[in-house]
């Protein structure tokens, strides 16, 4: 299900008329990659919703390999006959050379070819290929890991795979294989070690050791030029996995990345700068109603509402109106996704609302999975409360109706001092009296196997934030990923996060940030960090990115603790903020959606291709890089002691607040104009192959 | 006592020497009172030997043979089974009496020391072609001359199947209609083709398996282990009954972490060993150049006592200088009783062996120099295979780079 964003007159303009921007001739393109058809973590979502935009592009000749994996085929994949020639020869080669190879439609937008190598079939010829490996790499592989012996099973036949087409082929072929992540990386290594004709692109979502010297609480950023990448490999027991991807780097025609923070990474970790950087985008699906998102927002919210008014009843002294609702998603990792900040700067946003006397309230989500054995049975009950509370009103409602109905048959005015007896008065006293509660709200909503040793849990009770009546700010800590089914919050991932005001993610350790990027699809503000590639991206791509509800934090360059106050910041002004101005400014987030959609993204990955054919195949293809215009439609942003546009001072004077509402009015040319100086254009892309530029000066 | 019987295995990969793992695990599981050996091919990594080690009685390395009968196996859709006739080494065992063979695949369930009131040559049906019987289980006794007739019969006539299957079953041509007694009960050979082409018998029968039998191209080592996924996974060659089989095996499997540090104090003692070899091998080209040294210490050893030991200093001199401390000490004491007895033999006739000693010399240096060099290498590659790698110095990766640099343009 993609996700939808709705038309919007100031759609970044030419992005529809973009088309081919140079001539593939006669290249075929495999994608190789352990998660095709395979689902095992982000890089799965990276492929799939860039497969339909590569197969317009590309058509027959785009092949996507990845494994064999019988249930995965068996709800993904129609198996059928190759229609390439070539490429069938090559199958039924194998095949009867001990293979087993599968060929098919990967049902999925797009509809791209598949070729699944059954891995475990070939687990004959391991010791065999390990010896190769050592003989040519001099890299061995521990015959106890068994996630690195399918790699080196993986990548011995995708060599297979693509010598064997090669040879297939009636005229020499232009070979484009790309491939993701160290698990696929052994066959690129093996293509360039046989001088196969194929160029090659190595991408790295996240370097191996990055993600381990972040999870191991080193300070990684600020010590990233100083470590021995080898010595941290090895002390990590990771040295083979850590060379196999160095290796599949090394030999790369292309290498590239997902964002300038793991650019930078991959520079110290991998010691390869990246040629390009490719950033993941989405699929957007247009809305045939303008604005539509905004409605969806609000009925979303209206559902949070109601969990709110159960979770909280007995304490529900606050305006549901005038609360906003935060919330920080993702796998569990405490600090690299940011989750020890965020509580941090909530305690100290709590302190800002109370002494400010501030009418808003806000309720912090933590949707983050974690191991727990059930509900919290006072969760659950007041859910049940709130209910029975809705059935009591229901319940009185109807009787009234059914008296006003009957006096007024017999032509007579209601007489209002019996249209509530006795009996209804009990009703609702004794629902009233349900509604007492001795304890606090919960802040977590199940029951937690590892409760006192829990980071979020810990963190909660060193700051104090119990959900008492005098805090402003709340938390609600829901261990498990978000279902339609659930009887507490009956809401899937992406209608949730329509209903939020502000989505949170001051992560430390983010190559890309698929969370906020969806966020900003919806029309949701976010927070982000500029160690994480959204965040990288936005502040590269965009003037001023808060005016524009994309906030991003300053981790790299900043204490821990100076860190904490501009998220205390930026969560105080958009506090600040009266409704309508949430709604201007989700207006604008939410054209953003242009640049995070495949069809704007997916020239970087286009200009990896050309890039890759250029150094493997000089006498055919020409690169010749542009760098993007940093004078063209781009300006500074403002300093940061300047407020964001939608935000402005407090002012206790209610009449005065309202004026201020009418002196800002929406102005839809306007914004498209402010869209064009704000938003920088996308750059065009080399046109030209090498036949076409004889009498040239060759530049490459 | 007078008769030793035993169980025999075999591992033609590493992977399958996770198999003889827990087919060892299971047979000392269940108090087996007979020997438990298993063969390995050479290619089978020294790491994987020493798991097998810590488990079986005896490691027997032998030589490969495959069929190379590629037509046959392709109609089996199974190329990888020609290495297969290297099971037929089992019978070269013969310091065992009687044998029972059990495939890297299988898995016991109980005690079947039972098995060994059979006689050869004892097996369960095939389920696809009940009048074979399958392989993966059968009752032998080891002998040189049956091991020999078996080998010319392959000559001969070959393998139906292209494997070790049709071959015996052409050799043991009469198991089928002969004699009753040597058809194993299925329940030795379960497998679980079985399950699905006749439920109703595994349902009556199922339980009283004593042995399991993972045939087919997926093997227990390709399916992936999770106890709590163990209700939602699905398997190809496997049907739902055959599930609880998968998981104790793993069972079986990981119950092995125990024996994890005896392999290291294994590797230790290895690594010892190997230092004192290699020093041991700088043995015989040095004694073909004492000849003449001895003769000189012959003679100056009837003048003075002094000399001798002038002469010793100097050798020990030109050892240091290009060894090893640790090592010059091993090869100095070996040379030294060489030595002695070399002065003994040669000074006779000293003059006549000169020149064939240098001939002998060159030849044995140059030889030793490859065969170490190679020795070195493998033993190189199997320290990172058993996750010993030497990443600060000579496995940095920038050593790593110059091998890839030899093919980058």
């Amino acid at each position: 299900m993609p996700l939808a964003r709705s038309l919007s007159v100031t759609s970044l303009s030419g992005l529809d008329d973009w088309d081919e921007e140079f001539d593939r001739e006669d290249a075929v393109l495999f994608e190789i990659a352990w998660e095709v058809a395979n689902k095992v973590g982000g890089i799965y979502t990276v492929i799939q919703t860039k497969a339909r935009l590569t197969c317009e592009e590309w058509g027959e000749n785009y092949f996507l390999v990845g494994p064999y994996m019988e249930s995965n085929v068996r709800t993904q994949v129609e198996l059928i006959e190759p229609c390439n020639a070539a490429l069938r020869r090559t199958i039924d080669k194998m095949n009867s050379s001990g293979c087993k190879v599968y060929f098919g439609r990967w049902l999925i937008e797009g509809s791209p070819y598949v070729v699944l190598l059954d891995v475990g079939f070939t687990a004959w010829s391991l010791d065999r290929w390990k010896s190769e490996l050592w003989e040519k790499c001099n890299i061995g592989v521990p015959w106890f890991d068994r996630e690195a012996n399918d790699a080196v099973l993986f990548g011995f036949l995708t060599a297979w795979l693509l010598g064997e087409y090669a040879a297939q082929c009636d005229e020499p072929p232009h070979i484009v294989a790309h491939f993701h992540e160290w698990l696929a990386g052994l066959g690129l290594v093996l293509c360039r070690q046989r001088q196969l004709p194929v160029s090659t692109i190595f991408t790295t979502h996240a370097t191996l050791l990055g993600r381990y010297l972040c999870a191991g609480n080193v300070d990684f950023y600020n010590n990233l030029a100083e470590f021995n990448v080898d010595k941290e490999a090895g002390d990590r027991q990771i040295y083979h996995r850590y060379c196999l991807e160095r290796a599949a780097c090394r030999c790369a025609h292309v290498f590239t990345t997902v964002s300038q923070i793991t650019a930078i990474e991959a520079e110290h970790l991998l010691k390869r700068k990246p040629d390009i950087v490719t950033p993941n985008g989405l699929n957007v699906k247009k809305f045939s109603a303008m604005h539509e998102f905004q409605n969806l927002h609000a009925q979303s919210k209206a559902r949070i509402q109601e969990f709110v008014r159960g979770h909280f009843y007995g304490h529900l002294d606050f305006n549901l109106d005038k609360t906003v609702f935060l919330f920080i998603a993702g796998r569990y990792e405490f600090s690299n996704k940011g989750a020890d900040i965020f509580l941090e700067a909530l305690a100290r946003l709590n302190y800002l609302l109370r002494v400010n006397h501030s009418e808003v309230t806000v309720i912090a989500f933590f949707i983050m999975p974690a191991r727990t054995n059930n509900f919290n049975v006072e969760t659950l009950k007041g859910q049940a409360v709130r209910k029975q509370l809705w059935d009591t009103a229901q319940s009185v409602k109807e009787r009234f109706g059914k008296k006003l109905y009957e006096s007024l048959l017999v032509g007579q005015l209601p007489d209002v001092s019996k249209m509530l007896d006795k009996e209804d008065f009990t009703m609702m006293k004794r629902a009233i009296f349900a509604t007492q509660r001795q304890c606090q709200p919960p802040v977590c909503t199940h029951n937690m196997l590892e409760d006192s040793s829990d980071p979020i849990l810990n963190c909660i009770r060193r700051i104090g934030l119990f959900n008492s009546a005098q805090d402003r700010v709340k938390v609600i800590f829901h261990p498990e990923f978000l279902s339609s089914t659930s009887p507490l919050l009956p809401m899937d991932y992406e209608e949730f996060v329509r209903g939020c005001h502000l989505g949170v993610f001051p992560s430390y350790y983010e190559p890309w940030g698929y969370t906020p990027a969806e966020c900003t699809v919806m029309g949701i503000p976010s927070i982000s960090t500029n160690l994480s590639g959204f965040g990288c991206f936005m502040e590269e791509h965009i003037a001023d990115p808060s005016a524009y509800g994309i906030y991003i934090l300053d981790r790299r360059y900043r204490s821990v603790d100076e860190s904490c106050n501009q998220l205390t910041s930026f969560l105080f002004q958009f506090c600040q903020q009266s409704r309508r101005q949430r709604i201007i400014q989700r207006n604008r987030t939410e054209r953003l959606s242009d640049l995070l959609d495949w069809r704007y993204l997916g020239r970087y990955y286009v200009s990896a291709r050309h890039l890759a054919l250029a150094k493997a195949y000089p006498d055919t293809y020409i690169y010749e890089p542009q760098e993007p215009s940093s004078a063209a439609g781009f300006r500074y942003p403002r300093p940061a002691s300047v407020p964001p546009s939608p935000a402005h001072s407090l002012h206790s004077s209610p009449h005065h607040s309202e004026a201020e509402d009418e002196e800002e009015p929406y102005d839809e040319d306007l914004e498209a104009e402010k869209d064009r100086v704000n938003i920088r254009q996308p750059y065009n892309l080399p046109n030209r192959n090498k036949n076409q530029t004889v009498g040239l000066p060759e530049k490459n | 006592m007078a008769e030793t019987q035993a169980f025999v295995t075999l591992a033609t990969t590493d992977a399958y020497s996770m198999g003889c793992i827990v087919v060892g695990k299971s047979l000392r599981r269940h108090g087996t009172s007979r020997k438990i050996v298993v063969m390995v091919s050479p290619n089978v990594s020294r790491s994987a030997r020493l798991a097998l080690e810590d488990i079986f009685d005896e490691v027997f390395v032998v030589d490969v043979l495959d069929s190379k009968d590629k037509a046959h196996l392709a109609w089996l859709g199974r190329p990888e089974l020609g290495v297969t006739f290297t099971k037929l080494h089992c019978w070269t065992l013969t310091q065992y009496s009687k044998c029972v063979f059990l495939d890297a695949d299988t898995l016991v369930l109980c005690n079947v020391d039972e098995l060994f009131e059979y006689e050869e040559l004892s097996a369960a049906p095939d389920p696809g072609w009940p009048d074979c019987f399958n392989t993966g289980v059968f009752v032998f006794r080891p002998s040189l001359n049956t091991h020999t007739q078996i080998l010319e019969h392959a000559a001969q006539h070959g393998s139906f199947d292209g494997g070790d299957q049709g071959l015996l079953n052409t050799f043991f041509n009469d198991w089928a209609v002969k004699d009753i007694r040597k058809h194993l009960p299925f329940v030795y050979n379960l497998t679980a083709s079985a399950v699905y082409t006749y439920l109703p018998a595994f349902q009556q029968y199922g339980h009283h398996a004593k042995i399991v039998h993972f045939l087919g191209g997926t093997k227990p080592w390709h399916l992936p282990y999770d106890p709590q996924a163990a209700n939602e996974s699905s398997f190809r060659d496997y049907s739902k009954n055959f599930e609880q089989f998968i998981n104790l095996w793993w069972v079986e499997y990981y119950s092995q972490r125990q024996t994890r540090a005896k392999m290291e104090d294994n590797n230790e003692e290895y690594k010892r060993l190997h230092s004192l070899q290699s020093a041991q091998q700088f043995v015989p080209p040095q004694t073909h150049h004492s000849p003449p040294q001895s003769q000189k210490k012959s003679i100056e050893a009837q003048h003075t006592e002094q000399t001798p030991l002038q002469d010793l200093s100097l050798d020990s001199l030109t050892i240091s200088s290009s060894k090893k401390p640790e090592e010059t000490n091993i090869l100095f004491d070996a040379l030294s009783a060489v030595e002695t007895e070399e002065a003994l033999v040669v000074s006779p006739s000293s003059e006549h062996t000169e020149p064939e000693a240098d001939e002998d010399s060159a030849g044995a240096t140059g030889e030793a120099a490859a065969a170490e060099a190679e020795q070195e290498d493998l033993q190189h590659r199997l320290m990172w295979e058993a996750g010993h790698i030497d990443y600060m110095g000579k496995d940095a990766f920038d050593n790593i780079k110059k091998k890839l640099d030899l093919f980058l343009d």
